[in-house]
């Protein structure tokens, strides 16, 4: 077999360089996508009259199409709505001095906030019943129930998901070299076509997401520990 | 004073409340009686509207609901003015045994911090509970979880405490530890609502007994009334399929 | 790019997509095959505690669970030729569609495996030893006990994965596929509309992903049909 084992250690390195970048655009539109979803599954839960229904189709139509899409059409959409825009209300920007990333975070960050939505509001779900109603016993408004007693219990219990997020995230990131994006998979791609080493390059690459992904799995594997320590108990 | 007034309560066709009317004075002890289905737990959720009542009035110190037509800030001062010790004691989880205490205090009565952890150490203190006060409820027995329940309930120094069967989820052995600590604050003169299937229990505690079937509340009296001489034929059948057990339950 | 949008085009491109779905969905079928049979093997390693094989299945299915799918798709399309060289099979004119389809087999066939395993699991010990009370042989406890139970149990994960998989079939065009996505990059390339091409193809990937929903949880309720709680009486 032909595979030149030097230069995958050689394109290692080079795409390493791409890493930062990954980790920005998986962390942005992850946080951005944590709020998007809390907003969107309270929404839901309590049927605010309404965007109870745009957020339903939002969160079912995200999660119906690929985000290979999600990316395009941001990409190609949302400097045609800020054109508009930006003529109505007289801005002096135009679109095409919206940096790259931006159109990433936009995409990745609804795309997100879709699945996250889903991950909170069956955690928000999975609260016992019992405890809102004590929470109501003793003189609690909706909000603070909501508050002090379910989110909390309900992040924790969809920690693990979350965790889960980041790591669909991190490899959903590797599509946005096709708006041209120098994030690790765009690195390859170049590594790749420069040294006409496809092979190598991509193993490279395969290298770095998996070592990540492991890393992420052992931080969960250690919070969700943690947290067992109250959820699930078991005699101290 | 606690006056309920004509309550009602239907879910979907069945009618489970059909008009309720029930007096207790400050300080005392009332026991709701009656065989599971007859809508004793219903009717002390509707009181501090857990399930909101079809129709009727509660009347709580000053304080006067319309059940049909209360309001948020109406339902809220409510249930300001009572608490509830739950069949399964429903502590939050994430929190200590002290922060299931603390909470209403500083949450819902704006207690500063530290007097709200004064306050709760002294009422963990009166249920036995001074060693347990940085566990989590899941590394607690349920004997002790619901002592916590009735500490929470407690410290809120309500109106008056609801008690929906609070020792039926408890092994056997673990139900006298939770019916002394009760019997313990009803001595200090805390008006309460009890529903229990402790019969013993019951005739030790209350002031008042009233058995309920079917809806209605078919005879109330004195416990020495209704345990010894019940009027009514179903308090008959229902307190001799109950009697035997009760020997055994303090 | 570069042409003011029209709405109008999303809906002529729709019949223009739709005649390649059957492409996209040749492709999700033949990568859900491969991947029943190849996660069913994987599974049983780690069900049986087999040594060896145990642990080059757990790399396997860290492997896929750590790559996005897109690398492991390059990965095969340069690497399968390469590997197969060395046993003398030349496979330069083999069509793209088949990588794609082997890719994904492998890929959705990981995470069957985990699927499985976990379903397995999760049936009630005591099934097994119910099975053993009556006589039953360890296999025969398994096939007839242990399995229904635990596809049961699968199915919704299993559904839940078919469908992320019919949303990954959109990559295929990056090593030339002319699926539904393929297609589309064509058609934007000689109209000059790509938005509206992607907004039709999105709006076909909706309803697909909808129908099978719908069809997976109406095979579901037939599959807890044993499940089912009627009303109590009171």
């Amino acid at each position: 077999m032909n595979i030149d084992f030097r230069f995958i250690v050689t394109a290692f390195f080079e795409i390493m360089k791409a890493l930062p970048l990954t980790l920005v655009i998986t962390t942005v539109p992850l946080l951005i996508g944590f709020a998007i979803g809390i907003g969107t599954a309270l929404i839901r839960l309590y049927k605010v009259k309404v965007i109870y229904k745009i957020a339903d189709f939002y969160v079912s139509f995200l999660r119906g199409t690929p985000l290979i899409l999600h990316i395009y059409i941001v990409y190609l959409g949302l400097p045609l709505l800020f054109d508009v825009l930006a003529e109505k209300w007289g801005w002096s920007i135009r679109s095409n001095s919206i940096p790259l990333i931006v159109f990433v975070f936009v995409a990745f960050s609804l795309n997100a906030g879709a699945y996250m939505s889903e991950i909170i509001r069956s955690g928000i779900l999975a609260v016992n019943k019992g405890e809102i109603e004590a929470a109501y016993s003793i003189g609690m408004t909706t909000s603070q129930a909501m508050k002090r007693i379910v989110l909390p219990q309900a992040l924790m219990i969809s920690l693990p998901n979350l965790c889960n997020m980041f790591v669909g995230l991190l490899h959903g990131s590797s599509l946005a070299f096709s708006i041209s994006l120098m994030e690790l998979n765009g690195k390859a791609n170049v590594v790749a076509s420069t040294n006409w080493k496809f092979l190598e390059s991509f193993i490279a690459a395969a290298v770095i997401y998996w070592g990540m992904t492991i890393l992420a799995e052992k931080v969960t594997a250690i919070l969700e520990k943690r947290l067992r320590m109250f959820i699930k108990g078991g005699v101290a | 004073m606690i006056r309920l007034k004509n309550i009602k309560k239907s879910f979907g066709k069945q009618m489970v409340l059909k008009g309720i009317d029930l007096t207790v004075e400050k300080g005392e002890v009332v026991v709701i009686l009656g065989p599971s289905g007859s809508g004793k737990t219903t009717l002390l959720r509707c009181i501090n509207f857990l399930e909101r009542a079809d129709s009727g009035a509660i009347t709580i110190g000053d304080l006067s609901v319309d059940c049909h037509r209360a309001t948020k800030k109406e339902i809220l001062a409510l249930r300001r003015k009572t608490a509830m010790v739950f069949q399964h004691y429903n502590l939050f989880k994430h929190k200590t045994v002290l922060e299931n205490v603390m909470e209403g205090l500083v949450v819902v009565q704006k207690w500063p911090v530290e007097r709200a952890k004064e306050r709760s150490l002294q009422i963990l203190e009166k249920v036995g509970l001074s060693q347990q006060i940085d566990m989590y409820p899941s590394q607690l027995s349920g004997g002790q979880q619901q002592r916590v329940g009735i500490a929470r309930a407690l410290a809120l120094n309500p109106e008056v405490i609801l008690f929906d069967e609070p020792t039926s989820a408890l092994d056997p052995e673990l139900v006298g530890e939770v019916l002394s600590v009760i019997q313990k604050i009803a001595r200090e003169g805390i008006t309460m609502i009890v529903v229990t299937h402790e019969m013993g229990f019951a005739r030790d505690i209350s002031d008042h007994v009233v058995f309920m079937d079917n809806g209605v509340v078919v005879e109330e009296g004195k416990p020495n009334e209704i345990f010894h001489a019940p009027k009514e034929e179903r308090t008959k059948q229902f307190l001799k399929r109950i009697t035997p057990e009760w020997r055994y339950s303090i | 790019m570069g042409k003011s949008f029209d709405l109008n085009l999303v809906f002529d491109f729709l019949p223009k997509l739709l005649s390649y779905l059957h492409i996209t969905l040749l492709i999700l079928v033949g990568a859900v095959l491969i991947g029943l049979l190849v996660g069913f093997l994987a599974a049983l390693p780690r069900i049986y505690n087999i040594p060896v094989l145990r642990t080059l299945s757990a790399i396997y299915v860290s492997f896929i669970r750590g790559t996005p799918i897109l690398i492991q798709l390059f990965l095969v399309y340069y690497g399968l030729p390469e590997l197969l060289k060395t046993i003398q099979i030349d496979v330069t004119h083999m069509s793209s569609l088949v990588f794609v389809i082997i890719t994904y087999g492998f890929s959705i066939g990981a995470l069957f495996s985990e699927i499985i395993r976990a379903a397995v699991s999760a049936v009630d010990r005591g099934q097994t030893e119910a099975a053993y009370a009556i006589g039953m042989t360890p296999i025969a406890a398994f096939v007839r006990i242990v399995l229904p139970q635990a596809l049961t149990i699968a199915f919704p994960n299993f559904a839940n994965l078919v469908i992320s998989y019919l949303k990954d079939t959109s990559l295929a065009f990056y090593i030339g596929v002319m699926d539904m996505t393929g297609r589309g990059q064509t058609l934007g390339t000689a109209t000059n509309h790509f938005l509206e091409v992607y907004i039709s193809l999105a709006i076909i990937y909706y309803a697909v992903c909808i129908l099978l929903e719908k069809c997976f949880s109406l095979l579901e309720t037939r599959m807890l049909r044993y499940e089912r709680q009627f009303p109590v009486s009171q």
